[in-house]
C-alpha cells in the first residue's frame, strides 16, 4: 500500500502532503478508470443542463445564495440551532476534529452503542471519525456501496461522488470473496446483490446511524441528504439514534434557496435531474409508529472554516456544495486520481480546501497541482473562483501574508527578489546579459547546462537547462529597425 | 464544554466576518421563479414518462382496474408478505382485504423492522408528484410510517392527480413545517462498480406508481 493511500484512510495526517511524489506512483488503472467515469459524468451533465431553460441564471442564483449565507453565517447558525432544538433535536458545537469525534464518542457511550452504520460523508472523513469509533471498540460500517468496498479494502475515497470508481470488478469480487468466504462472481449486478444482503443485516442491527449533511435549512432546522442507493434513508430511519456531522458551511437560509441548490447539485455532479432519494429530516420522529430515530443530534463542525471565512481571498472556497464536477473536468485530477491529493478531498476543490484547513505549511504543493486552465471555474455550479483562489494560495506559499508565513525558504525568496530586481533595472539587466554567457561556461555541454551546483541542481536533476544566450536586446533592436524600415 | 465550544465557534465566525451578536442580515437576493405547470393531462403524461425513464413503472388506473392490477403485481413479483399505509384512500380501495384474498400475508405497519424487511411489497400514497423529474413526495406520521416505502423490495405508490405540483417550490411551501419529507425518483440505484447502472441496491428494486384516473 502506498503512503498516500494510507494517509487518506481516515487518519489524522501529520506528514506534509507531497503531491508530486504521490502522483509519481499512480497505478495505471486509476487514470483510465477515472477518465471513463468522469467522461460519463460530464456527458450526462451536459445532457441534463440542456434540458434547463437557463442554467446560467440558476448558477448565478446559487452563487449569490451561498455567498449571502457565508457573509451572514453567524445569524443563520444561531437560527438553525434554535430551530433544531425547537424540533426536539440537540445541537453540539465542535471547534475542531478532536472535539467532534469526542462528541460522537460521548453519545455512543451514553447509548452503549456497539454497531454504527454510516452514510457517505465528507465531514466524518475530515475528522477521522471511523478511526476514533473503531478505537473505542465500536463497529462502524460504511453503507454507500462504493464506500463499503473501499472500507473493506482499507483505503480512502478516490472521488467525491464515486469513491471506488478506480477499482475493477475483479478486484471487488476478490475483496468480497475474502470477506464473505464465498466465490464471488465478477458481475456488478451480482456483487451489488451480495452487498445488499450483507448491509441489510447491518442496517437492522445498528444502534447508531451517522450521516453528514448536504444542506441544513436554518429556517426550520431541517437536515437534507441526497442519495441514490437508499442507504441514507436506512441510516437515518432504522437506528434509534441519529447523529449528523456537518461543517458550519452547510447552512442554507430557507427552503426557497434550498430549491435552487437542489437543482444545481445532482445535475452538476452526476448529470441527474434529481437523485433517487432526497430526505428532509426535522428533528427526531414525532410518533413512535412513524418510524425514525427517537434522538436526533447535530454536530456543527468549524475545524478551520472560520479561518477560511476570515480571508476574503479564500472565503468563497466555502461556497462549495461538493458536487464533484471540478474533479470530473480537471485534466490533472483525471491523470493522477484522488489519492495524490493526500487527504479526503481531492481535485481542484481539494487543492484549495486542504491548504486552508491544514495550513499551507503542510499542503504547500497543492496550490500548484493545477495547470490553471480554468475549466473548474466554468463548471462550478456555485461559481467558486477556484483558479483565483489557487493563485492566492500560491502567493501565500511563496510570500506569506497576514494569515500565514511563507513556506518557501528565505534564500530562495531572496534569489527570486534579486531576480526581480535584475529584470526590472535596466543597467543590471544589461550587465547580467553580458556576464552570464561567460559565467555559465564551466557547466556548458553542447549548448545545454545539464549539471548545475545546488540549489540550481533541483532543476537540472530532472531536465537540462538551455544555455543562456542573452539575445533578446539584439533581436528587439533589429526588429525595431525592420519594422521602421517597412513603413512607406 | 459544549457552551464553551458554541461561543468559540460563533465568536470565530463573527470575528472573521466582523459582525456583532444580534447584527441584522445583509440584503437578501431575489430567488428564481418556479416552473409553470402545463395542463393536467400533459403533466400526468410527463410524470409517467419521466418515471419510466428512471426504470420505474407508472400508469393511469381507474378504480375498477385496481383489483386486476394488484393481482398482476402479486403474481409478477411473487408477493408473499406486504405492508401498507393506513390512509383513507388506500382503505377506500380496499387494498388490505384484496391482498389477503390473493393469499398475501398483510403485516401491520408498526411491526418490528425485521418483519418489515421481509415484506415483498410496501404500499403508500404520494402526497406530491413532480412531473419534470418523475418524483414522488411522501410525508410521514403514525399512519404513514417511513419504512414502508424503503424496506420491501417492491414499492407501490398510489396517487391522485391532485398531488401534482409544478415545481419543488410548491412542494416545499407545503412540506416545510413537517418533521419528515422524502422525495423518491425511481427505484434505488447505484453505479459504484465500474459505472454499471444497477437497481435495488438498498431500497426497493422496483417502483410502481398508479395514478387514479378520477379523484375518488
Amino acid at each position: 500500500m502506498q503512503k498516500s493511500q494510507l494517509q487518506s484512510s481516515q487518519k489524522k495526517i501529520s506528514q506534509p502532503i507531497e503531491f508530486g511524489a504521490y502522483s509519481e506512483h499512480v497505478p495505471g488503472q486509476i487514470p483510465s478508470a477515472l477518465k471513463y467515469a468522469t467522461g460519463r459524468f460530464m456527458e450526462q451533465r451536459a445532457a441534463s443542463l440542456d434540458e434547463l431553460p437557463d442554467w446560467e441564471a440558476l448558477r448565478q442564483a446559487g452563487s449569490a445564495i451561498r455567498l449571502h449565507t457565508l457573509e451572514n453565517l453567524d445569524f443563520y447558525l444561531e437560527k438553525l440551532e434554535q430551530q433544531v432544538i425547537a424540533a426536539g433535536g440537540q445541537v453540539h458545537w465542535a471547534k475542531d476534529a478532536a472535539d467532534a469525534c469526542e462528541i460522537v464518542l460521548e453519545l455512543a457511550r451514553q447509548h452503549a452503542v456497539k454497531r454504527a452504520v454510516k452514510v457517505k460523508s465528507m465531514a466524518t472523513e475530515e475528522i477521522g471519525l471511523n478511526h476514533a469509533l473503531q478505537e473505542a471498540g465500536i463497529e462502524v460500517v460504511e453503507t454507500d456501496l462504493g464506500e463499503y468496498i473501499i472500507q473493506l479494502m482499507g483505503t480512502g475515497p478516490s472521488h467525491i461522488v464515486a469513491p471506488a470508481v478506480h477499482l475493477k470488478k475483479e478486484q471487488i469480487a476478490e475483496v468480497f470473496s475474502q470477506e464473505f468466504g464465498i466465490e464471488a462472481p465478477t458481475d456488478p449486478v451480482q456483487l451489488t446483490a451480495i452487498a445488499r444482503q450483507a448491509l441489510r443485516e447491518k442496517f437492522l442491527a445498528a444502534d447508531l446511524g451517522i450521516s453528514g449533511a448536504n444542506f441544513l435549512v436554518a429556517e426550520t432546522g431541517t437536515l437534507v441528504i441526497v442519495t441514490n442507493e437508499g442507504n441514507g434513508r436506512m441510516c437515518t430511519t432504522l437506528p434509534d439514534v441519529h447523529v449528523a456531522v456537518a461543517g458550519i458551511d452547510k447552512v442554507v437560509p430557507d427552503w426557497e434557496s434550498l430549491s435552487v441548490l437542489l437543482k444545481l447539485l445532482p445535475r452538476s455532479g452526476a448529470g441527474q435531474k434529481i437523485t433517487v432519494y432526497t430526505s428532509f429530516i426535522t428533528g427526531p420522529r414525532r410518533a413512535k409508529d412513524e418510524h425514525g430515530p427517537s434522538e436526533f443530534h447535530l454536530v456543527l463542525l468549524d475545524n478551520g472554516r472560520s479561518r477560511i471565512l476570515q480571508d476574503p481571498g479564500g472565503r468563497e472556497t466555502l461556497k462549495c456544495i461538493r458536487c464533484g464536477s471540478c474533479l470530473n473536468i480537471c485534466p490533472v485530477y483525471r491523470n493522477v486520481g484522488g489519492y495524490a491529493y493526500g487527504w479526503f478531498i481531492s481535485g481542484p476543490i481539494g487543492a484549495i480546501f486542504t491548504p486552508q484547513i491544514l495550513g499551507v505549511q503542510q499542503a504547500s504543493e497543492l496550490p500548484f497541482a493545477s495547470s490553471l486552465c480554468g475549466a473548474c471555474d466554468e463548471v462550478c455550479p456555485v461559481k467558486v473562483p477556484i483558479t483565483k483562489i489557487l493563485l492566492h494560495l500560491r502567493r501565500r506559499v511563496v510570500e506569506g501574508d497576514g494569515y500565514e508565513l511563507a513556506v518557501v525558504a528565505p534564500p530562495l525568496r531572496a534569489a527570486a527578489a534579486l531576480g526581480r530586481q535584475a529584470l526590472g533595472t535596466a543597467w543590471l539587466y544589461r550587465l547580467g546579459g553580458r556576464l552570464l554567457p561567460w559565467l555559465q561556461i564551466p557547466w556548458l555541454r553542447a549548448g545545454w547546462l545539464s549539471k548545475l551546483p545546488p540549489p540550481l541542481n533541483r532543476w537540472t536533476k530532472v531536465r537540462p537547462l538551455p544555455a543562456f544566450q542573452a539575445r533578446f536586446r539584439k533581436w528587439w533592436k533589429r526588429r525595431q529597425q525592420v519594422s521602421t524600415g517597412d513603413q512607406p | 464544554m459544549s457552551e464553551k465550544s458554541r461561543s468559540a465557534v460563533l465568536d470565530a465566525v463573527r470575528g472573521a466576518l466582523q459582525r456583532q451578536p444580534g447584527d441584522s442580515l445583509a440584503e437578501r437576493l431575489p430567488v428564481l421563479s418556479s416552473r409553470q405547470a402545463a395542463s393536467q393531462a400533459q403533466e400526468l403524461q410527463l410524470l409517467i414518462d419521466e418515471i419510466q425513464k428512471l426504470s420505474g413503472h407508472a400508469q393511469m388506473i381507474s378504480s375498477s382496474q385496481v383489483a386486476a392490477a394488484l393481482a398482476g403485481l402479486v403474481r409478477t413479483y411473487q408477493v408473499k408478505q406486504a405492508v401498507l399505509w393506513d390512509t383513507p384512500l388506500l382503505q377506500q380501495l380496499g387494498l388490505a382485504a384484496r391482498l389477503t384474498d390473493l393469499g398475501v400475508r398483510v403485516v401491520p405497519a408498526h411491526s418490528d423492522k425485521q418483519m418489515l424487511s421481509e415484506c415483498d411489497l410496501g404500499i403508500t400514497e404520494a402526497d406530491f408528484a413532480l412531473p419534470e423529474t418523475g418524483t414522488l413526495g411522501l410525508l410521514s406520521n403514525a399512519e404513514r410510517p417511513r419504512l414502508v416505502s424503503l424496506l420491501p423490495r417492491l414499492h407501490l405508490a398510489i396517487m391522485r392527480p391532485a398531488a401534482l405540483r409544478a415545481d419543488l417550490h410548491q412542494v416545499f411551501a407545503e412540506a416545510r413545517t413537517h418533521a419528515y419529507l422524502i422525495l423518491i425518483s425511481g427505484p434505488s440505484r447505484t453505479s459504484d462498480i465500474e459505472m454499471t447502472p444497477t437497481l435495488g441496491v438498498h431500497g426497493p428494486r422496483d417502483v410502481h406508481v398508479w395514478v387514479l384516473e378520477t379523484d375518488l
